[in-house]
């Protein structure tokens, strides 16, 4: 099997079975997670921030442009749109105690890609969402399945 | 910016970063009875996708402490401790067994104290030495994985630019073995304001 695609900040892959798209240290980030099962095509954003700027100079850093270039580059690759099925990982809230606005970046984050996946029409089957953990995706194109590493909890898979 | 003038630019970041560094070397020396020395300054332009890399990896678990300074200066401030240095410092000043998946409220905030007591030392030296008062926000502590404890200090640079400028100063102990760094992620005004002030005679 090939190397598996690893993400960082603002970056996207789409790919087909049976490769491996990896987020690893996943923050306030969140990684939105689509998938065509029929097709087999897999597709992950890491997004770092919930509203583009008017001028954006990279749709991958935010949640909103990010998810609906997602699905563009999916539909591109030959995924149904019909068939998509979403799992979120993310959004937490690594500096409780902080006291600036941006300390809970990562619920907004959450909350613009649920709306906007909702508007889209396309299934969150699975979320792992919010606490004050960091986490990492592995996520297979061959099944779907999105295996969940953190620091100290034990594995768990989506 | 040209390849010349970024270079000058790195220089004299790099020497505000040591004269910081130095300062808050010291503190961490005399609270932890141990002989630190600083190693050289590295600093970098990267894109935010590879400031985890540049760090060694985004999944190793860190501690890590972070404050911002919100006043005429803006940047962020983290200082990092590998997993291992993380215990060794908490168990020396504690003088209790650390788990770093379980840490108790007084292990928290020795982590938490820590980091504002070197972080302020880092910012008395700095502060003097271009005559502007900062302003930090207090700061937070967590036992994390490293890309995790970057994502707040990065997307609060994230909304204006897409690459940052990150400056790493790492410790080590001269005997044990104790290590760790400082990173600052200054915003761009700040850094022309330091390399304005930095200029001046």
């Amino acid at each position: 099997m090939n190397q598996p695609h690893t993400l960082g900040i603002g970056q996207m892959a789409v790919c087909h079975a049976p490769e491996q798209i990896v987020c690893l240290g996943l923050g306030s980030c969140v990684a939105i997670i689509l998938y065509d099962p029929v097709a087999r095509i897999g597709g992950v954003a890491h997004v770092l921030l919930p509203k583009s700027p008017i001028k954006c100079d990279n749709e991958g850093k935010y949640a909103d442009t990010g998810t609906r270039k997602l699905v563009k580059e999916m539909l591109n690759h030959g995924a149904k749109k019909e068939r998509l099925v979403a799992k979120l990982v993310g959004g937490a809230q690594m500096f409780p105690n902080l006291n600036l606005a941006i300390a809970n970046i990562g619920r907004e984050n959450s909350m613009i890609i649920r709306s906007i996946l909702r508007e889209l029409m396309i299934r969150i089957v699975a979320e792992d969402l919010g606490g004050n953990r960091g986490r990492s995706a592995y996520f297979n194109t061959s099944d779907g399945h999105v295996i969940i590493k953190t620091a100290f909890e034990p594995v768990k898979v989506l | 910016m040209t390849d010349e003038k970024a270079g000058k630019v790195l220089e004299v970041i790099k020497e505000f970063a040591n004269i910081g560094a130095g300062s808050a070397a010291t503190a961490l020396s005399s609270l932890m009875d141990v002989e630190l020395m600083n190693e050289v300054t590295s600093c970098s332009i990267l894109p935010m996708s590879k400031v985890s890399d540049w760090l060694g990896g985004a999944d190793q678990i860190v501690a890590g402490t972070y404050t911002y300074l919100c006043g005429e200066l803006k940047s962020g401030i983290l200082i990092v401790l590998p997993k291992k240095s993380a215990v060794t410092l908490l168990e020396h000043l504690t003088k209790e067994k650390v788990d770093l998946a379980s840490l108790t409220e007084i292990q928290k905030s020795a982590l938490k104290e820590i980091g504002n007591i070197c972080l302020c030392w880092y910012l008395i030296a700095v502060s003097k030495m271009i005559d502007i008062d900062m302003i930090p926000a207090p700061p937070d502590a967590t036992v994390d994985m490293l890309g995790a404890v970057l994502d707040i200090p990065l997307a609060s640079l994230a909304q204006k630019v897409d690459t940052v400028l990150a400056v790493h100063t790492c410790f080590k102990g001269i005997d044990e073995e104790f290590e760790g760094y400082f990173l600052m992620l200054p915003e761009e005004s700040t850094l022309k304001l330091i390399l304005e002030r930095m200029a001046e005679p």
